[in-house]
């Protein structure tokens, strides 16, 4: 499709500019605002979110069988409390510091077989007896993506038992596979605005004194709040029939936290440049040329 | 802890912690360790831990749904059992 005819169908429907606000932020959590959606886009970009993003996760296993030898001469055994299969899954589900320069295994100019481009490796070398960590978890290559959290246990170990496994971590999306979710508790709202008169409610102050930040205006008749930010005092403005609540369906507050395999912004900057991908994707396919 | 009857319980046959919470996908199972060591804490003293101290160790840990907070409350260990049988 042409540029002159996408903007075309832009100027057909109700098409505003969209405007994004940062409320609140952390490595892994985000709140912000964004201004100009639908509710339907509104959802879009919560599905973005939640199974566009890519990340890094473990997909392939090898373990060594047989018996493994330390440096002594002491002789332990590869046998696990936990199958290999649940070990492997465990592996999987690990968040791991992600680089998104790195290729998709499928578009990398190894065509699927696997090189430093597409492909992170990790190994386990461990003897018993006690708790195999994340940590455990030796980059081999590129030394900054490392477990995101150390202290995941995988498996125990008991006397003489040891594990040494090598582990072969591709980008992949939530789409396939959870173990490619970067957020989770992907969630968003409406904008509320509570509108109170002074006269009717004689204990605006309190709640004023509770949620300072909540104010968005005030004069000397009439104040009004927004839980745009939580403040679980304001929910009993809710059930006040004096109170006049109005909602705002084009203007959402939306927040996720991450794993920490991706810091939150950045996931948020991936994600709405992904979504106007998508979003053009479905225009090229309905209207064609 | 003491496993219910046939030592099930909510978040299945679990020999250890499941990795990530089923619903949401939360990584808590280091959340879990950290969890299971200020309870015990608390049981040396020679006491239950109360509800409240309970919540008060999830909000800290960042545990704030409550799908999450299932998993850790209702898992049982059982991988110290099977142990000797590996």
């Amino acid at each position: 499709m042409t540029e002159q005819r996408r903007k075309a169908v832009r100027e057909a429907g109700e098409y505003k500019q969209m405007s994004v606000t940062i409320n609140t932020m952390s490595d892994d959590f985000i709140r912000f605002t964004v201004d100009g959606l639908t509710p339907s886009t509104a959802n879009a970009l919560r599905r973005t979110l939640m199974d566009d993003v890519p990340k890094l996760a473990i997909d392939k296993v090898i373990f060594h069988h047989g018996q493994i030898r330390d440096s002594e001469g002491n002789v332990y055994d590869s046998s696990l409390p936990l199958f290999d299969e649940i070990v492997a899954h465990r592996l999987s589900l690990v968040p791991i510091v992600s680089d998104l320069s790195m290729n998709f295994r499928d578009n990398c100019s190894c065509k699927g077989e696997g090189c430093p481009l597409c492909t992170m490796t990790f190994s386990i070398n461990k003897i018993g007896s006690g708790v195999v960590n994340s940590g455990d978890l030796q980059p081999v290559g590129k030394s900054d993506l490392v477990p995101a959290d150390k202290e995941i246990p995988i498996v125990k170990l008991g006397p003489r038992q040891a594990i040494l496994v090598t582990a072969e971590a591709i980008l992949g999306t939530g789409k396939k596979h959870t173990k490619w979710q970067v957020t989770s508790g992907v969630s968003y709202k409406y904008h509320r605005e509570f509108l109170v008169e002074k006269k009717k409610v004689k204990n605006w102050e309190t709640y004023k004194n509770h949620c300072p930040d909540s104010v968005l205006s005030e004069n000397a008749e009439r104040i009004v709040f927004s839980d745009d930010n939580r403040c679980t005092f304001l929910s009993q403005l809710l059930d006040n029939p004096d109170v006049k609540v109005t909602e705002d369906d084009t203007k959402y507050v939306f927040q996720f936290e991450t794993d920490g395999s991706l810091k939150a912004i950045d996931v948020l900057d991936y994600a709405l440049k992904r979504l106007s991908q998508r979003l053009n994707l479905l225009l090229d396919s309905v209207v064609g040329d | 802890m003491v496993p219910g009857p046939r030592g099930r319980n909510l978040t299945g046959d679990y020999m250890i912690i499941p990795v990530r919470c089923f619903s949401c996908g939360k990584v808590i199972s280091s959340s879990s360790v950290k969890f299971e060591e200020k309870m015990a804490d608390i049981r040396k003293t020679g006491r239950e831990p109360t509800p409240d101290e309970i919540s008060r160790e999830m909000e800290s840990l960042g545990i704030h749904r409550y799908c999450c907070r299932r998993m850790i409350l209702s898992h049982i260990d059982l991988i110290d059992e099977i142990l000797p049988f590996s």
